[in-house]
């Protein structure tokens, strides 16, 4: 049985969870899928278990403790150690957050077993199955069997697979509650409450659509313009690193290989040439438009569709038609 | 602030050849000496041993031979056995075969290595030593007292951009020695410090560097024999340019293909990396490349100045080692056997002297003995005016050394030099007073294709390089000089000279000024040495940034 573990954070369920979903329907060949997710016995709880039941699996398994009200890694990974040594699943299977990064190793070295991680496809093999990741910021990719006894852990990357492939199961999977012991004492972590750094914190890995500037856009004042691009889009703005460096955009809002991987189902790219630092950090996008007066410009290779022309120019106009 | 001390005999900056080669020596004497045992310890600002080794290279087996005599039982990873020797002259199109081969740069008995690998191997063996190789530490200062040198300090970790002391602020280390030996590379910043500080350097005799940009390449495995040694000169350099091109082919269609440019060029337009595009363009080279994939991209300055820039080497409580000192043959083109023989030396003396009770500069004097009894003299000291001679043209340089080949290097005095940055010619010189105009760009640039040529940018991401951001910036820079008389002068030759993109002139609201993109920084030192105000001082950035040089 493959079992992946579900992120939720208050009653809400990290979109994610459904790549990761997918990723396991390719894997399992036949294999059941089951689906848990951790937290406190109640009504979120039970929103969360019955969203995940539209899945194609087999059940769905709310591991449930007081303990896990809020997260800690040493609260998550009492409670999964225990529920994963009851269900005996060969495959543990997590979406690659930043909440999996704090607790997945340490629950995989807890129970002295083999994890995978920032998965980004999966190779059948002649038996094994291989799991591809990324190695040296994406210039090479390994092929990485894991060993050892199961189960074996697997995180996927974010973007590497669509959410919207997860399929669905003609009626809702069963749900069951599972509680655990979780000793409270023996969790050392205090969660406070979440705070945000900036006053408007930008999640870009969560944007469906994303317009992104280069040095292109030439003077600060012209991001108004992309500004506008992107309100009209219902987008999210973006930069490549030499607008952040420059100040113009804060550094959250950096997309490439010292900033943000991001893989929104719309990149629009303004003046931004591509260089391999920024298309490692955009090219799983569904859909990727490039604007740019350069025509051997390298975005143009990975570009869905693209415009080679002033962006001065080219811009207003679409504003302009979407705006009608 | 309140630092940790740590205490030991021996301590050694720098895992490469050298320091590698001092520390298993220190092991072997221990071993075969008994008695209390000797407190040793490597310091290596890379996160894993080898991640910052590049070289062409072809090693030279006799001190591998002399250091571990079972080297191939304990599976030394030598690629490839050199089978065959090319020598070429290119001009534009085309090419002259040498006839044969000058009997220094004769390969045959000598092997095609990756220095990555082979430092990897190396670390294996000092580890089973037992003894530490700390890696990940930078040595960012000299702790001294008075002109004796009592230990290293490593670098801070955890500074933020603005010098702050972020979350996780874990302050450098105090390692004190008895004998520090110096192995922290080509143009090491500990080394420059001392050098700097004890007057080590000579005068007339200033060190002398050239820089070497290297690709690893996948060819189909027909292409080329492995253990086939090609080195080119000529095109694209001009007679008053030093330097020339490399393939080293290695099993299984690697190829090592790399370019040496000295860094005493006169034309302040100057770019090596443009050079070596306009190399691997060239039919020779082109037809080994073609259809291959760069694999891995990086670039490191070289201690071209010989025997008689070779500073002094010891000092109350320390030794300098490998080509942090220079012990590389510019004739041969080959340095990493005399680094590992100056290591051993400096092992054999500092075993001596902490035994002995005495570590200052009248007893470490003896590693000076060493080096002019033994074998790092019989080979360095015939080709001492080598360099120097190119510096008055490629005609001059190859007369000279045909020369040497038959006097033993005699001239009619040791032949001086000014230092390479010195030689750069200010851009009314260089163009104004010849009547041509100056070039918009570097001199002869090209777009590159990105299939056989890439710009700065996409080369530097296939060098591995990383550096947390949030840190100070590495390279200290007195900008007011880049932002007035600089660009007037030389045109702000620093875009050009750095192999890695991190220097930048950006046009803002406020005019013109320097941006350094210091993350992308490959550790060459090449900005430290070609800097015609000599006011960039690369310093070490938090330790285990840098370049992952796996296979170069």
């Amino acid at each position: 049985m493959i079992l992946v573990i579900a992120e939720q954070r208050d009653g809400k369920l990290n979109p994610a969870t459904w790549e990761t979903v997918a990723a396991v329907q390719q894997l399992a060949a036949g294999q059941p899928v089951a689906i848990a997710v951790a937290g406190a016995a109640g009504r979120e709880l039970q929103k969360v278990a019955a969203e995940l039941a539209a899945a194609a699996v087999q059940e769905v398994i709310a591991i449930e403790s007081p303990a896990l009200e809020r997260y800690t890694p040493d609260g998550y990974v009492a409670g999964l150690q225990a529920a994963i040594s009851e269900l005996a699943p060969s495959v543990v299977a997590l979406p690659h957050t930043y909440q999996t990064r704090d607790f997945a190793p340490k629950l995989a070295a807890r129970m002295d077993r083999a994890i995978v991680t920032d998965v980004t496809g999966i190779k059948k093999a002649g038996g094994a199955d291989a799991f591809a990741r990324p190695m040296f910021q994406g210039k090479l990719t390994a092929d990485v069997v894991p060993q050892g006894p199961v189960p074996h852990f697997v995180t996927f990357q974010i973007g590497a697979f669509r959410a919207d492939q997860a399929s669905r199961g003609a009626s809702p999977a069963p749900v069951r509650a599972m509680a655990v012991e979780v000793d409270a004492a023996a969790v050392r972590q205090q969660p406070e409450a979440p705070f945000q750094e900036a006053k408007q914190a930008v999640d870009l890995s969560q944007a469906a659509r994303i317009v992104s500037v280069g040095r292109g856009i030439k003077e600060q004042s012209n991001i108004a313009m992309a500004r506008q691009l992107a309100e009209a889009l219902g987008a999210e703005l973006a930069a490549s690193r030499p607008i952040c460096d420059a100040g113009w955009l804060p550094m959250e809002r950096q997309v490439g290989s010292s900033g943000q991987t991001v893989a929104p189902k719309l990149y629009v790219a303004l003046g931004i040439s591509g260089a391999i630092q920024h298309l490692v950090g955009m090219k799983g996008s569904s859909v990727i438009v490039a604007i740019n007066k350069d025509p051997d410009a390298p975005i143009f290779e990975v570009a869905d569709f693209g415009i080679v022309g002033d962006l001065f120019e080219i811009v207003p106009a679409i504003v302009a038609e979407l705006q009608k | 602030m309140e630092r940790e001390t740590l205490e030991v005999d021996v301590l050694i900056v720098g895992g490469g050849p050298a320091g590698l080669s001092a520390a298993l020596r220190l092991g072997q004497l221990q071993k075969a000496a008994g008695g209390e045992p000797l407190a040793v310890a490597v310091l290596e600002k890379a996160r894993e041993a080898g991640a910052h080794m590049l070289s062409g290279a072809v090693l030279d087996p006799s001190t591998l031979g002399d250091l571990v005599p079972d080297f191939e039982a304990k599976g030394a990873p030598l690629a490839a056995a050199v089978r065959e020797d090319r020598i070429y002259f290119l001009t534009p199109h085309g090419k002259i075969k040498f006839p044969f081969t000058p009997p220094p740069l004769a390969n045959h008995g000598n092997y095609v290595i990756s220095v990555n690998k082979f430092v990897k191997w190396l670390s294996g063996l000092v580890e089973d030593e037992g003894i530490d190789l700390f890696t990940g530490f930078p040595g960012a200062d000299l702790l001294m007292d008075g002109e004796t040198v009592v230990g290293v300090r490593t670098g801070d970790r955890g500074v933020g951009k603005r010098g702050e002391h972020r979350a996780t602020f874990d302050p450098g280390v105090e390692i004190r020695a008895k004998v520090t030996i110096l192995a922290d590379g080509v143009r090491g910043n500990l080394t420059k410090q001392l050098i700097r500080r004890l007057q080590l350097g000579h005068r007339d005799h200033p060190q002398l560097f050239a820089i070497g940009i290297k690709e690893l390449w996948d060819v189909p495995a027909d292409r080329l024999t492995a253990g086939t040694v090609i080195h080119t000169m000529g095109y694209p350099l001009r007679s008053d340019e030093f330097g020339g091109g490399f393939i080293y082919a290695m099993p299984e269609g690697q190829v090592a293909c790399g370019f040496v440019a000295g860094l005493d060029y006169r034309d302040p337009m100057f770019d090596p990396h443009v050079a070596f595009n306009h190399f691997k363009r060239h039919p020779l080279v082109k037809d080994i490349l073609n259809g291959g994939q760069m694999v891995r991209y990086g670039a490191k300055a070289l201690p071209e100045g010989g025997w008689y820039t070779i500073p002094r080497c010891y000092a109350d409580g320390a030794l300098i080692v490998g080509d942090a000192a220079g012990f590389m043959n510019s004739l041969r083109l080959k340095g990493i056997h005399l680094a590992m023989r100056s290591g051993m030396h400096a092992a054999d003396t500092a075993f001596d002297a902490v035994r002995a009770g005495d570590t200052t500069a009248a007893r470490l004097r003896q590693f000076e003995t060493r080096i002019n009894e033994g074998p790092i003299r019989r080979e360095l000291y015939p080709v001492r005016n080598v360099h120097q001679a190119f510096g008055s043209g490629l005609l001059a340089g190859l007369a000279y050394s045909g020369l040497a080949l038959v006097t033993g290097g005699w001239w009619f005095k040791p032949m001086r030099s000014a230092p390479g940055h010195d030689r750069m010619e200010k851009l009314f010189e260089y163009y104004g007073r010849r009547g041509r105009r100056i070039p918009e760009g570097a001199t002869n640039a090209m777009r590159p294709d990105r299939q056989l040529t890439f710009d700065k940018l996409t080369n530097v991401h296939y060098s591995g390089t990383r550096h947390d951001e949030d840190q100070p910036v590495h390279l200290l820079v007195q900008t007011d000089v880049c932002h007035t008389i600089c660009t007037e002068e030389y045109g702000n030759p620093c875009q050009r000279f750095c192999p890695a993109n991190v220097y930048e002139i950006i046009a803002d609201a406020a005019g013109k000024k320097l941006q350094i993109n210091a993350s992308n920084c490959v550790h060459c030192k090449t900005c430290d040495i070609m800097d015609p105000y000599q006011v960039i001082t690369w310093v070490t950035p938090e330790g285990g940034g840098g370049p992952q040089y796996d296979g170069m």
